[in-house]
């Protein structure tokens, strides 16, 4: 079977987590003679590829961050130049990765992406959701990789069904919401990774503070 | 209440025209953004507003001005329009460029990570939409929003309702 994945990213394609996660993702999906193209948003030079491909084929995946609360604007502005397919057998599903770690996150996004099929004149294919993806490109090479490893495993069960099936979704993105044992955790190392933002930034080459209120303190 | 309204729609559309007139008569002072001619991009995902210029954008255009008025004025109405029984796409890059109030921090002040905020300013947020859109599922939205950014969703009403967007605040 042939695959159109689209990422939605807003982030250039050498520096997403979503195209990491593709990457990942396509190799499970291609390891039993399935095949798959991507295209990327953030290179509006591909727009109309991606356009044509939507058009030409029944299997698409639409791969993209989670941004306050729901698609990204650039991904929501190519939507809306999508003619509806008036043919039915055309399944869209949906790859959504978020930088929180609870899946709970993503649930609102996730409401309005099982509208959005029907609306193009498809028909859902479901969503696959996993948070606490911020770090993939900022935590070194071999880091990133085993954080997206487990995407491998999820192309070859979209690649052996066409779809991402509720119960298993949520077992992939679980936890649902942190324990209350991972909260605590959580708020006794705060100061720990407040360190380790501040030294990641540094070696960006931040000179700030990372709450500094460039707009007024009295704000 | 001094108010900021953020039209998205073009200025001679006369649904924009009569709510902003109508919000103008409720409010004590107004600044009015005309944002459809603006250049205002969508954000990049750069992370630059966090963790290299922390509170300041990279993407340089005219969108600088509507971010410090959410903190300088009481409240934020937004004029938009649909797509796809949603906001459009211009309604939602202003909301994506609101990253730089939130600090890359991260706390559980309930049951789940939020961003600690760079501002003590607690933002009010009003949504009036023109157009074909789920209204639940925009206030659903706008109440993540809100609670993600720690302020209050002032709702998501039909263009045609403006004064109910600020009967909770006035």
């Amino acid at each position: 079977m042939h695959l159109v994945i689209i990422s939605g990213a807003a982030r250039p394609q050498p520096r997403s987590n979503t195209a990491r996660i593709i990457a990942a993702f396509r190799q499970g999906y291609e390891e039993k003679g399935n095949s798959a193209e991507v295209w990327y948003l953030s290179d509006r030079r591909q727009w109309q590829d991606a356009k044509t491909a939507f058009e030409k084929n029944e299997q698409i995946l639409f791969a993209l961050p989670l941004y306050v609360e729901n698609i990204p604007g650039i991904m929501l502005e190519f939507l809306e130049q999508l003619q509806p397919k008036t043919i039915p057998g055309t399944h869209i599903a949906f790859l959504l990765q978020g930088g929180f770690p609870e899946a709970s996150q993503s649930r609102c996004c996730e409401e309005y992406l099982e509208t959005l099929p029907a609306q193009l004149g498809c028909e859902y294919a479901g969503t696959l959701i996993k948070g606490d993806m911020f770090g993939v490109s900022l935590m070194g090479e071999k880091t990133g990789a085993k954080m997206v490893a487990p995407f491998a495993e999820m192309g070859r069960y979209f690649a052996e069904n066409g779809y991402f099936d509720k119960e298993k979704v949520s077992s992939f993105a679980a936890p649902e919401y942190m324990s209350d044992k991972q909260i605590r955790n959580f708020r006794r190392f705060g100061p720990v990774q407040k360190l380790f933002m501040n030294r990641i930034a540094k070696k960006l080459g931040c000179k700030e503070r990372l709450d500094a209120k460039p707009y007024g303190t009295a704000l | 209440m001094r108010l900021q309204i953020v039209n998205t729609l073009p200025e001679s559309d006369p649904r924009a025209q009569k709510a902003i007139r109508t919000l103008q008569g409720k409010a004590l002072e107004c600044r009015i953004v005309s944002a459809y001619d603006k250049k205002i991009s969508p954000c990049i995902g750069c992370n630059a507003c966090w963790l290299r210029t922390p509170g300041i954008c990279s993407v340089k255009d005219d969108y600088e001005e509507i971010l410090k008025g959410y903190l300088t004025y009481d409240a934020t109405v937004f004029l938009a329009g649909t797509a796809l029984q949603f906001v459009n796409h211009r309604m939602k890059n202003l909301i994506d460029r609101m990253l730089p109030l939130a600090t890359m921090y991260i706390h559980i002040p309930d049951d789940q990570c939020r961003h600690v905020m760079r501002y003590d300013r607690r933002l009010q947020l009003g949504l009036l939409y023109a157009g074909e859109a789920d209204r639940n599922y925009l206030n659903q939205w706008m109440d993540r929003v809100m609670l993600n950014f720690d302020g209050v969703n002032l709702g998501a009403y039909p263009i045609t309702q403006a004064e109910e967007v600020l009967s909770c605040i006035l």
